[in-house]
């Protein structure tokens, strides 16, 4: 890859990262929270889609990390605890990593169906912590909380302003999402690809896959704990909603819906859920099951979800990752 | 001990309801080696077709009969024209389609009949009591749990005896020898499937009047039906039955011993299942 090819391969980044930096000069509020929380929800599918479309692992339990996470920074910057910004998300991070780590151990022996229905279990007892643990987690009624401002030496940084918030998404859940890409381009994430391919051979070769998939399964947990920790942050609110099985099937949707075979096909997938769900709530209470129609279509007759149409279409789409075999 | 022998009987009859929903979810699994979250929903959708039966006729029996046969419909509908389709994708997109269906029909069913829930006549010889270890208790749970052992004792019945029964049972073992055998597997899939659906929603009719018919129904008892497959064994008829019993006295009991962890308790159960023995207690070792 040299002269024209290479430089063509940064354009189209370079553009979406111009693009999205300049969004608060041109957007309206409004659209701009829209932007912001489809970046969130993007972290929370490419954290998702690592499991299901790089190691084929079905888990119906990703809202137990997203749940964590948000309830951890709701109780870290709620009422009377005053935890600096970052602390906060860091802090969240880091509880659903172990979290992501305990929940591992246990789910290491099964796969396939049983990792299924393990997953369900373990997101529905989750679920239930939540709704006993009330003096915690505030049960039906959720926690309130309050975004930190950010200290910068002389001044401080309203995050309360949409901008401030926005940027700092952008360039937090930005590198992560980098860190994701470059994390499926190293050893342990080909590992993972080969994993899905055929385990047998792989643990034949002398690699110890309990061990990738531990590391893999926390991973992915820690990313949807810090997704679900920006969520609390942009809503200023955790509700049961965001441990149920609801935002499982949610991301989900995004991540089938975005396609499950090329990296930033649940980017997509997050953007154009958040958008339709805008757009048909204000026609219909009915939305879910236009959502639903969309993805048993999308199942049924494009498996490689609105990236795999686009690919398919053009051959154009950023340079092809080798995600579905 | 009057209180033990209550909650006993309360938990027979939710025994009989999951084996009904369970056992047509555990032969599809075992055939198929498919998931089917959407069992459940047809559970719900026999509850919800019932409910609109009595509300138009006024006839539980009518509703009992006819119910079930609009499942049996459907579910040869899903498999044929759905789930066959998806079949050389793979499990994963098997899977995911019965939970999209899941999805699909929970949503529609909120929409045609609202969230709130409703509530089913009985019969009025069924809604009275009948005095058992000293208490009154009422036939209709009684009803409910005889049901489901005759039906099982009728399946078990055709499954061992008759020339269906043993090809299904073969598929169940190995679908390939069977095809190889001349029989149309296909057909014997789509047949289970649509048995299971309507086993599912008679099971539904049937707790309409027990627990009420709402939009959470199906999740409700396809977590429970999961559970119930995975400790008793995915594929096998015996370990439903077993397994039914276990989590529908776990159910019942659970509320009153440990009312704080009622909820975790069933879930905890899978996971020590899955965890010690993930085969479940009747399953093949694969």
């Amino acid at each position: 890859m040299k002269g024209k090819g290479s430089l063509l391969r940064w354009f189209w980044p370079l553009v979406a990262v111009a693009v999205l930096v300049a969004l608060p000069a041109i957007l309206p509020r409004y659209q701009l929270r829209l932007v912001n929380e489809a970046l969130i929800f993007s972290l929370f599918a490419v954290s998702y889609n690592l499991l299901l479309g790089y190691a084929g692992l079905l888990s119906f339990g990703h809202a137990m990390f997203f749940g964590v996470g948000a309830y951890t920074t709701g109780l870290l910057a709620g009422k009377g605890a005053a935890m600096p910004f970052f602390g906060a998300l860091a802090l969240a991070t880091l509880v659903t990593t172990l979290v992501g780590f305990a929940v591992g151990v246990l789910l290491l022996r099964v796969r396939g169906t049983p990792f299924a229905l393990l997953t369900l279990a373990f997101n529905a007892l989750f679920y239930a912590i939540a709704i006993k643990w009330s003096d915690l987690t505030g049960g039906d009624d959720g926690l309130k909380l309050f975004r930190p401002a950010i200290d910068v030496g002389i001044t401080q940084l309203n995050t309360n302003a949409h901008s401030v918030f926005y940027y700092i998404t952008l360039l937090v859940v930005g590198v992560t999402l980098l860190y994701c890409w470059y994390f499926t381009r190293t050893s342990m994430g080909r590992t993972v690809l080969l994993m899905r391919e055929n385990e047998e051979r792989l643990r034949f070769v002398g690699y110890n896959t309990s061990v990738s998939r531990l590391i893999l399964f926390t991973f992915t947990g820690s990313l949807a704990g810090m997704a679900g920790s920006f969520y609390a942050l942009f809503f200023s609110f955790v509700s049961l909603e965001a441990i149920s099985i609801d935002m499982t099937t949610r991301v989900l949707l995004m991540t089938f819906i975005g396609g499950t075979g090329h990296f930033l096909g649940p980017v997509l997938g997050a953007g154009v859920y958040i958008y339709l769900q805008d757009f048909l709530s204000d026609l219909t209470d009915r939305w879910p099951l236009i959502m639903g129609v969309l993805f048993i279509l999308i199942v049924l007759f494009a498996p490689g979800g609105l990236s795999g149409i686009i690919r398919s279409a053009t051959g154009f789409f950023v340079r092809q990752d080798n995600a579905k075999g | 001990m009057q209180e033990v022998a209550v909650y006993f009987l309360h938990g027979l009859a939710y025994a009989g309801l999951l084996f009904l929903v369970s056992s047509g979810l555990t032969l599809v699994f075992g055939m198929m080696n498919v998931l089917n979250f959407a069992h459940a929903s047809f559970y719900m959708l026999g509850a919800y077709f019932a409910y609109s039966l009595l509300v138009y006729t006024g006839n539980f029996w009518l509703a009992l009969v006819v119910s079930p046969m609009a499942l049996f419909v459907l579910g040869a509908l899903v498999e044929r024209f759905l789930l066959r389709k998806v079949h050389e994708l793979g499990h994963l997109h098997e899977l995911l389609l019965t939970f999209g269906l899941a999805y699909i029909i929970q949503e529609g069913v909120k929409w045609l009949w609202g969230t709130n829930p409703q509530a089913m006549a009985i019969p009025s010889f069924l809604a009275e009591g009948v005095n058992i270890f000293g208490v009154t208790y009422p036939v209709y749970r009684l009803f409910v749990f005889g049901l489901a052992v005759a039906l099982g004792l009728l399946m078990a019945l055709a499954l061992y005896t008759t020339r269906v029964g043993i090809i299904v049972r073969a598929a169940v073992d190995d679908h390939d020898m069977v095809s190889a055998l001349g029989i149309r597997v296909p057909l014997v899939f789509m047949g289970v499937f649509a048995f299971g659906a309507a086993l599912s929603g008679f099971a539904g009719v049937i707790a309409g009047p027990l627990l009420t018919v709402f939009p959470g129904m199906a999740h409700t008892i396809l977590v429970d039906a999961f559970v119930v497959i995975v400790v008793g064994g995915m594929g096998s008829l015996g370990g439903a039955v077993l397994a039914s019993f276990i989590i529908g006295e776990l159910q019942s009991f659970g509320v009153i011993l440990f009312p704080k962890f009622s909820l975790a308790l069933i879930y905890m159960l899978m996971a020590l299942v899955l965890v010690v023995r993930p085969e479940g207690l009747f399953g093949e070792r694969q």
